[in-house]
């Protein structure tokens, strides 16, 4: 609890010290230009291919949306430990967070926020409820849970990568480059149609980084595209697992902590 | 005179990036990955979709694609994604005064240094994005150039786009001279110049209306044109007129950078110390 209340306390000043500067409010511009640039190329290519198969561009912009917006929430609210490895630990900061008795991760997670990033999540999840709303979506009590928990877990995921990249940082200290593959290059799978990808990307996103379980199951579960409820529900324990895997390697990365920088 | 010394700035500059060898190697691994998912896309595309044939007309087939998108992950790394790093955390921490003390044009200066900045990502990452296109199984294959022409006006329109590159990063840098503003403005030119880069679709298989448009922009000169002379998919003998647009925006954003620069420096803000 105490922890929450740091965190909020760290988001406060840091949405509070973006506002002193003086185009803080290109931000809403921004936001709308995140919302229309993201998508374009898939938009495009939709329109001079038409359809794939079963696979309308609603249905694959929705699935892509999801992952695209579990992402942005982690970016937008783990934006500390994203930057970690390259902002805390080279420079050998990371020692002053050390010093105080409060959670190492809270600390690291709370240490950056930039409000521009919030533009993503923003922008996803208009087109979630867009692509559901042109799939003739039933809001029943069930459906709206799966979506929740899909976004959920999607954020505890991609929160997880971070975790992650920045345990990995205490061993590596540079050449982390190929963890964009789990972070920005990941949700550009979903843009491929579940069914056309190749068995290698499907498993690797679905068994090791579970990006299709809280993407793809919650989307065709709650659509009837022919998979079963309990698959969708499973984007939450999947999420969560994942991050808890993260945290460990954190943990021994902590542990095997020697100082850089001055 | 003059010019030896940011020549040396340069050179001490790419040989110091060059020693992140395996920096380096890392990020190709997120270009090979990245490429390969596009490259699996556009195969759907092209193979299941309901009018498959729609890439021929504007120009592109598959095998093209798939070489296009190699070389994109090449070219892709001179892009400026975001300002040199050292030149930004001059600006927030006030060190640019230290700059501004040097007996150099502060414009030149930062022109050296993010030219090769801009060139020492190609040496490593993209030459090691290229062998691993080279080796791919048939349907992923790097394809030969058009003709050994073709290749030539390639090299040279990579090297203009290095320039362009070099010349956007300065402009951007100005721009973020102005503390007060923030990285707002920044990150919306960077958002325009990445997307009309055609590094994320082939600007040929973009709207056939836009196309007249989007060949005259100055981010085509980034990646677009040099794989248009690869591929063969533009004349030849438009390849000279094609490098003279390139150049046109060089000296287009060194001279608003410049003027932006001069303006900036006249009431700016050193904050920090």
């Amino acid at each position: 609890m105490k922890s929450l209340r740091l965190y909020a306390k760290y988001l406060r000043i840091h949405f509070l010290s973006g506002l002193q500067y003086k185009g803080w409010f290109l931000m809403t511009v921004q936001v709308l230009f995140t919302v229309i640039t993201d998508p374009l190329g898939i938009i495009l290519l939709f329109s001079r291919f038409g359809r794939i198969g079963a696979w309308s561009a609603e249905k694959v912009f929705l699935v892509y949306a999801l992952a695209l917006t579990s992402f942005g929430l982690a970016e937008s609210f783990a934006r500390g430990l994203d930057y970690f490895p390259w902002r805390m630990i080279r420079s050998g900061d990371f020692d002053r967070l050390l010093l105080r008795p409060r959670s190492l991760l809270v600390q690291a997670a709370g240490s950056f926020f930039h409000i521009h990033r919030l533009n993503r999540p923003f922008g996803g999840l208009v087109a979630v409820i867009w692509c559901l709303y042109a799939l003739e979506f039933k809001a029943t009590g069930l459906n709206v849970l799966v979506i929740v928990l899909a976004l959920t877990g999607g954020f505890l995921t991609y929160t997880g990568v971070f975790i992650l990249t920045s345990g990995l940082a205490f061993f590596t200290i540079r050449s982390l480059d190929w963890i964009y593959i789990f972070t920005n290059a990941s949700y550009q799978v979903a843009k491929c149609p579940v069914d056309y990808l190749p068995r290698a990307l499907r498993h690797m996103f679905t068994f090791f980084m579970p990006m299709l379980v809280i993407s793809y199951y919650p989307a065709a579960a709650v659509c009837g595209w022919g998979q079963p409820y309990w698959k969708g529900l499973l984007a939450f324990p999947a999420g969560l697992a994942f991050s808890l895997f993260a945290a460990l390697i954190w943990r021994v990365g902590v542990r095997h902590y020697q100082s850089t920088g001055s | 005179m003059r010019v030896k010394a940011y020549l040396s700035l340069f050179r001490v500059q790419a040989l110091a990036d060059l020693q992140y060898r395996l920096a380096a190697l890392a990020g190709a691994t997120t270009s090979i990955f990245w490429g390969l998912v596009e490259i699996v896309i556009f195969t759907v595309f092209y193979t299941y979709s309901e009018r498959a044939g729609a890439g021929i007309p504007a120009g592109l087939s598959l095998n093209q694609v798939v070489t296009y998108v190699w070389l994109a992950q090449c070219l892709f790394s001179i892009q400026p994604l975001a300002l040199d790093s050292e030149i930004q955390a001059k600006i927030e921490n006030g060190n640019v005064s230290l700059d501004l003390a040097r007996p150099m044009d502060l414009y030149a200066y930062w022109f050296a240094k993010i030219a090769a900045g801009r060139l020492t990502p190609l040496c490593w990452r993209g030459l090691a994005v290229l062998a691993a296109g080279i080796v791919m199984p048939a349907g992923y294959r790097l394809g030969p150039p058009a003709s050994w022409a073709n290749l030539l006006w390639t090299l040279a329109a990579a090297a203009s786009a290095l320039f362009l590159a070099a010349a956007f990063g300065c402009l951007l840098s100005s721009v973020r001279l102005s503390v007060d503003w923030g990285s707002g403005p920044v990150f919306m030119l960077i958002l325009v110049s990445q997307v009309l880069s055609g590094s994320h679709l082939p600007l040929q298989l973009w709207p056939k209306a836009w196309q007249r448009w989007l060949f005259l922009q100055p981010f085509a000169g980034y990646l677009d044109i040099p794989c248009r002379m690869y591929l063969g998919s533009m004349p030849l003998e438009q390849a000279a007129a094609a490098i003279a647009l390139q150049w046109l925006w060089i000296v287009v954003f060194v001279i608003v950078g410049r003027l932006l620069m001069a303006r900036q420096l006249a009431r700016i803000v050193v904050q920090g110390g």
